[in-house]
């Protein structure tokens, strides 16, 4: 089945080995004696032509890119503005882009060439500090705290860990705003309103547990825009604090969502009610469920895609179940949205 | 070589001439897919926010399907690969959760053990057929078609099921157009996402994210995309015009299905690989397919 053992590859894989995509291999490209070019944005009077200082950074063994940082502001630029304060992946507060990925400047190994940006989506005060204002206004906003309905039924309160996994997961959240940063849906400011992925797992850290109000939750979760988030995932693969934020908090606070203000998630219920009759999508019977007849508003397209044959009118309004359609329905039951 | 072939539900429908080309193409290297006509949709990312155990029975079926028939699994779509990903890690991991799927799965004489291999069409070209022979089987080497190769989301994060520190570093459909004699060239929409699972509500963020993409990749020099997933190329393809619009300028970005790009190396016309069948003609496509293919048009 498998090809030849010599030519079998890890297909998921392939990239890692050439692009030094583990801190062992990465390490591995620098020695005690190298030098490091790295490249700082500065803004504001410290900019040079290109909003950009390069310094030679005598690398030392176990170097991170704060050593870096904090070489380059003792030796050659003393008006260097970052941010740190633990220096051990507790604060939050150091986070910076290293080659356009989001990191921890106290957690992240050096590269033998770096380019050290601010972190997007949030304005710049200067050089490599943010202004994070609007991350804490949101959080705020969100009302991140327990509030009982009625009182306790005992003291101290039974508390199933089961039902305490995500919120424990968005416990471990540290505020870095590596997520903020690396969210395309919050790159795109005011196109929609969603919340963004840090200020859903610090809602996450209440709106998860069990103890809360719902109907305090229910307030929360409406000011998200939360169906917003188009799964990409480029926050999990960020955070320094290893919290899977799509899965154990985004989906988690969705399913909330879905149970307590259910017009949010209208389209979700469309596709799951079309799956349980039909067995598969119908994209044109999901399209007009949720967009009703604004769907076929935009005559153009539909012209096309009839012409493309990429809409099949017949299956769409006969209602075709397939083949999986009996299993879909047992599975999935034909439960009304509420 | 012979696989349980899951399509799911985009080349099924509107994404259709993805299912003809992994049929004529797979055929031509030789797999046999056995396609599970009674699987169901995967969730998509909807069922499995608001119905967990629905999402994962519906996935771990699919999955004991495949091992009815004792054959490993072949996807062709991102996120119906990680939806049974996810599904059997989750099943792996919560012995009860297994044994509760597996009893609503017992109702219509299916189970599933936990070894069905899972494997997208651009893995197994990788694994299965390998380079040597993927190599041998080029009859028309896509030289000079410079493409821009399309990831998208699902198939390279999250990094817990992939172990990509940097997605970016990713380069397994380079390395597959370069087999295949294209010049894969380097743009920064490459493994962003397209914004597909927000569109059925509201286009706005597919158009303008993927805008982004196309607009870098035309930069490039990119004369085509080629995606391994239907759902990016819906995005991709499907929402070019409105993407224009929105843009204020002409694209006219061809966009090919993976297994569409191997089909034109291993000697098949664009009609044949239903390439016509996409709201941007590929036209310029047509001088990289085989000579004397193109009368067959």
């Amino acid at each position: 089945m498998l090809a030849p053992a010599a030519e079998r590859v890890d297909a998921r894989r392939i990239g890692q080995a050439e692009h030094h995509d583990t801190l062992a291999a990465r390490n591995a490209r620098l020695a005690p004696g190298d030098t490091l070019t790295v490249r700082v944005r500065r803004s504001g009077d410290a900019a040079s032509g290109d909003g950009f200082d390069e310094f030679a950074v005598p690398y030392q063994k176990w170097m991170r890119v704060l050593d870096a940082l904090n070489w380059i502001a003792e030796n050659a630029a003393t008006d260097l503005a970052y941010r740190w304060l633990c220096g051990s992946k507790m604060c939050g507060t150091c986070a910076v882009r290293m080659n356009g990925r989001e990191v921890l400047a106290c957690w992240e190994a050096v590269e033998p060439a770096m380019t050290l940006e601010p972190l997007r989506n949030l304005p710049v005060i200067r050089d490599l500090v943010v202004d994070r204002t609007r991350y804490e206004d949101k959080v705020a906003s969100l009302e991140p705290w327990l509030e009982r309905a009625s009182a306790y039924a005992q003291f101290p309160e039974p508390l199933d860990h089961r039902r305490m996994q995500n919120a424990s997961k968005a416990l471990d959240c540290i505020s870095c705003m590596c997520c903020y940063s690396a969210c395309p849906v919050i790159g795109l400011g005011d196109v929609t309103n969603f919340a963004g992925p840090a200020p859903l797992v610090q809602l996450g850290q209440t709106a998860l547990d069990p103890r809360n109000d719902p109907q305090k939750v229910r307030r929360s979760l409406a000011l998200t825009d939360i169906f917003s988030c188009v799964s990409c995932y480029k926050c999990e693969e960020v955070c320094p604090a290893h919290i899977p934020i799509v899965t154990r908090i985004i989906e988690p606070l969705k399913a909330k969502a879905a149970e307590l203000v259910p017009a949010m998630a209208k389209h979700s219920f469309a596709l799951r009610d079309i799956v349980a009759a039909r067995g598969r999508v119908d994209p044109g019977a999901l399209v007009l469920r949720v967009q009703g007849l604004r769907a076929l508003a935009n005559v153009s397209r539909v012209i096309r895609m009839l012409m493309r044959r990429k809409l099949n009118p017949l299956r769409t309004f006969l209602n075709i179940r397939t083949a999986a359609a009996g299993a879909a329905s047992r599975i999935l039951g034909t439960r009304k949205p509420k | 070589m012979k696989f349980a072939y899951y399509p799911g539900c985009s080349a099924r429908s509107t994404c259709a001439e993805l299912n003809d080309a992994t049929h004529l193409v797979a055929a031509k290297l030789g797999l046999e897919l056995v396609q599970l006509e009674s699987a169901t949709c995967t969730g998509a990312r909807e069922l499995r926010a608001i119905d967990p155990v629905g999402f994962y029975t519906l996935n771990v079926r699919i999955l004991a399907l495949a091992e009815s028939h004792s054959l490993p699994l072949m996807t062709i779509c991102n996120t119906c690969t990680l939806n049974v990903l996810d599904a059997h890690a989750a099943f792996t991991d919560d012995p009860e959760l297994a044994a509760s799927i597996n009893v609503r799965l017992a109702e219509e004489g299916l189970h599933y053990s936990g070894d069905t291999r899972i494997s997208h069409f651009l893995w197994v070209l990788h694994e299965d057929i390998g380079e040597a022979r993927l190599r041998d089987m080029v009859v028309n080497p896509l030289t000079g078609l410079t493409v821009g190769a399309f990831y998208g989301c699902h198939i390279t994060r999250p990094p817990a099921r992939y172990g990509f520190v940097d997605s970016r570093n990713n380069s397994a459909l380079e390395k597959l157009a370069e087999i295949l004699g294209c010049k894969p060239i380097d743009y920064t929409g490459r493994n962003e996402c397209c914004g597909f699972h927000t569109a059925a509500h509201d286009e706005k963020v597919a158009i303008k994210l993927t805008g982004q993409h196309i607009l870098s990749a035309k930069s490039g020099g990119a004369k085509a995309m080629v995606t391994p997933c239907p759902l990016c190329h819906t995005v991709l393809d499907g929402f070019q015009r409105e993407i224009e619009k929105d843009l204020g300028k002409k694209l006219n970005m061809p966009i090919l299905h993976l297994p569409q790009l191997v089909g034109l190396a291993l000697g098949f016309s664009p009609r044949e690989l239903n390439i016509n069948r996409h709201i941007v003609a590929a036209r310029g496509l047509d001088r990289y397919a085989a000579a004397d293919r193109v009368g067959a048009d």
